[in-house]
């Protein structure tokens, strides 16, 4: 498979404190890659140096082989890294046309597909009956699939999803885990997703990445990753 | 949803038309000094349009708005008095448009690719208009100082037929065509794509960068265009009033304008037009009935706008009208 991003020997320090260190990290086009660690394991911090948010400290990352270390936030969005945040970021006082509408405007798409691209986009995230609900009035949970759907509307190809599934009822969490597989498995669309809800995480039946304190500490299948005697250890401690 | 903005749009532009028949009126029902003085208070609304479109619209509050209305002013006062050897009173009103555009870029590029936001950028417009103030205190040879400026009311040839801009009525029709015209260019603008990317810039800024949007730059574009408009609405004020100092670019006027746009509503250009005319207009009254205290009324309706409406007035007579749209 084709190699969509890879990160060699990203290291991410603030002041004395190491977020990553060393991070090589591959991701194939279409592969979803789920990311775990306890907390302060530099989970967030990985997702923000691919976005763009953070600059690493050392290191580098490749995107369609090309080297984007120095590219800016925006202009990584627009080749389609696109971020969701921890904490649904949306346009609260907009109505979910109107959010949807704006990120197919970021998308540089013709404005002439513009209605077209975001009713589709608000049928994929199902909120196609909510179109004139204001984004303030949502659940959170529909608040999270309105960003998701936001970063379709972009026209996202890898989709940096921090923990999508927070705050969200069991039955919602299922719901966004079915959606997020038919979204990569129809639009061939590559995740990274951050969670701790180890339900979710064994529903998406995809690769784990384990990190701990800043590095990479396991990879596997979810099979793997929950048997190993390690990665059990550092979640519930040894002594 | 299409349906929704359309009549939405239906409701104000309905509304506008209303306004601009009404304002059409006036000389044939109250005639005489408000023929005369009307049309001031409407540049007076093409600059508070000017900062609804910055502040409203993108969420940037700018004390600079009469720094560029009066860049506007003195162009044309130097266009029509001959200091500036070509060109009349359309090219005097282009150019004026022009200037306040490039030095809006100028300053915004700087400012917003450097990230400078919110109170920094206040203080830094602020610093604007004390520049103009001085400026035109300080270049006495061709701006007369603090004397201020004559401007000659001229006689335009609209090809079809010459106007001569000296009588009142000619010169009232003239200033109400172009607002007109203004209103409903920033009106389509508002509603184009850049218009949604301000509005989206206003209600999470953060989010549309990660959508791959580069704010600093639309900012700055937003900012350019605001000042092009309070230039443009500075070079006809100065046609029309014949006189302009350095007190039209200081801090105190653009407070003022600060003002006339909370009162009336920010988020509305319609409300900032009405508010610049009729706000400035009530404090001319107030200051003739009592001089001493007009500044102090003025504050009254201010404080009591912003503590019951937020928004303003256009404000709350949109949720007005949205809740009675939600019972029904």
């Amino acid at each position: 498979m084709t190699v969509l991003l890879q990160t060699k020997g990203l290291t991410k320090r603030f002041q004395g404190l190491v977020a990553n260190e060393d991070v090589d990290f591959t991701l194939s086009m279409g592969e979803v890659r789920s990311v775990i660690g306890p907390n302060g394991a530099g989970k967030t911090t990985f997702i923000s140096m691919i976005s763009g948010h953070l600059r690493p400290t050392s290191g580098a990352i490749f995107y369609n082989g090309q080297d984007i270390t120095r590219q800016s936030l925006p202009v990584r969005a627009s080749h389609g890294i696109i971020r969701k945040f921890q904490t649904p970021s949306v346009f609260t006082g907009l109505s979910v046309y109107q959010n949807i509408e704006l990120s197919v405007i970021a998308s540089r798409a013709a404005s002439r597909h513009t209605a077209a691209r975001v009713g589709e986009v608000m049928e994929l995230v199902r909120l196609n009956d909510q179109a004139r609900t204001l984004a303030s009035t949502l659940s959170h949970g529909q608040r999270q699939w309105l960003e998701i759907g936001m970063l379709l509307g972009a026209q996202a190809q890898l989709l940096l999803l921090d923990e999508p599934t927070a705050g969200m009822t069991a039955e919602e969490t299922n719901a966004t885990g079915v959606l997020i597989n038919d979204l990569t498995q129809e639009l061939n669309l590559s995740a990274i997703i951050i969670e701790h809800d180890i339900n979710f995480i064994k529903s998406l039946k995809a690769p784990i990445t384990v990190l701990h304190l800043g590095k990479v500490f396991r990879e596997g299948t979810f099979e793997q990753i929950s048997a190993d005697p390690e990665v059990r250890a550092i979640y519930l401690g040894t002594d | 949803m299409a349906f929704h903005i359309l009549a939405r749009f239906d409701g104000e532009a309905k509304f506008a038309v209303v306004v601009f028949v009404l304002l059409a009126l006036i000389p044939a029902a109250l005639g005489g000094y408000t023929t005369y003085i009307l049309p001031q208070y409407m540049c007076f609304g093409i600059l508070a349009m000017s900062l609804a479109l910055l502040w409203g619209y993108t969420g940037i509050l700018s004390f600079g708005q009469a720094g560029f209305f009066a860049i506007g002013g003195y162009l044309m006062g130097l266009v029509l008095s001959g200091a500036i050897p070509f060109g009349g009173f359309v090219v005097a009103l282009l150019l004026a448009a022009g200037l306040g555009y490039v030095v809006a870029a100028l300053l915004g590029y700087f400012l917003f690719s450097a990230g400078v936001r919110d109170a920094y950028f206040v203080i830094v417009t602020l610093a604007l208009s004390i520049i103009v103030e001085q400026l035109a205190v300080s270049q006495s040879q061709l701006t007369g100082g603090w004397n201020g400026m004559f401007v000659m009311r001229p006689e335009v040839d609209l090809v079809v037929a010459k106007v001569n801009l000296y009588g009142d009525l000619p010169a009232f029709y003239t200033v109400l065509a172009i607002v007109a015209l203004v209103y409903v260019l920033l009106h389509v603008y508002t509603r184009s794509r850049h218009g949604k990317i301000l509005v989206g810039i206003r209600e999470n800024e953060a989010r549309l960068t990660s959508l791959g949007v580069n704010t600093a730059w639309k900012k700055t574009l937003a900012f350019a265009l605001s000042g092009a408009v309070a230039a443009f609405g500075g070079a006809l004020y100065a046609m029309h009033s014949g006189f302009v100092s350095p007190s039209l670019g200081g801090v105190l006027f653009s407070t003022e304008v600060v003002v006339w746009v909370a009162i009336a509503g920010r988020t509305s250009l319609l409300g900032a037009l009405l508010g610049g005319i009729a706000v400035s207009w009530l404090s001319s009254i107030i200051s003739a009935w009592t001089p001493a205290y007009w500044q102090l009324f003025v504050g009254l309706i201010f404080i009591v706008t912003i503590v019951f409406f937020r928004d303003g007035v256009a404000g709350a007579i949109a949720q007005i009208s949205r809740k009675r749209r939600s019972k029904t």
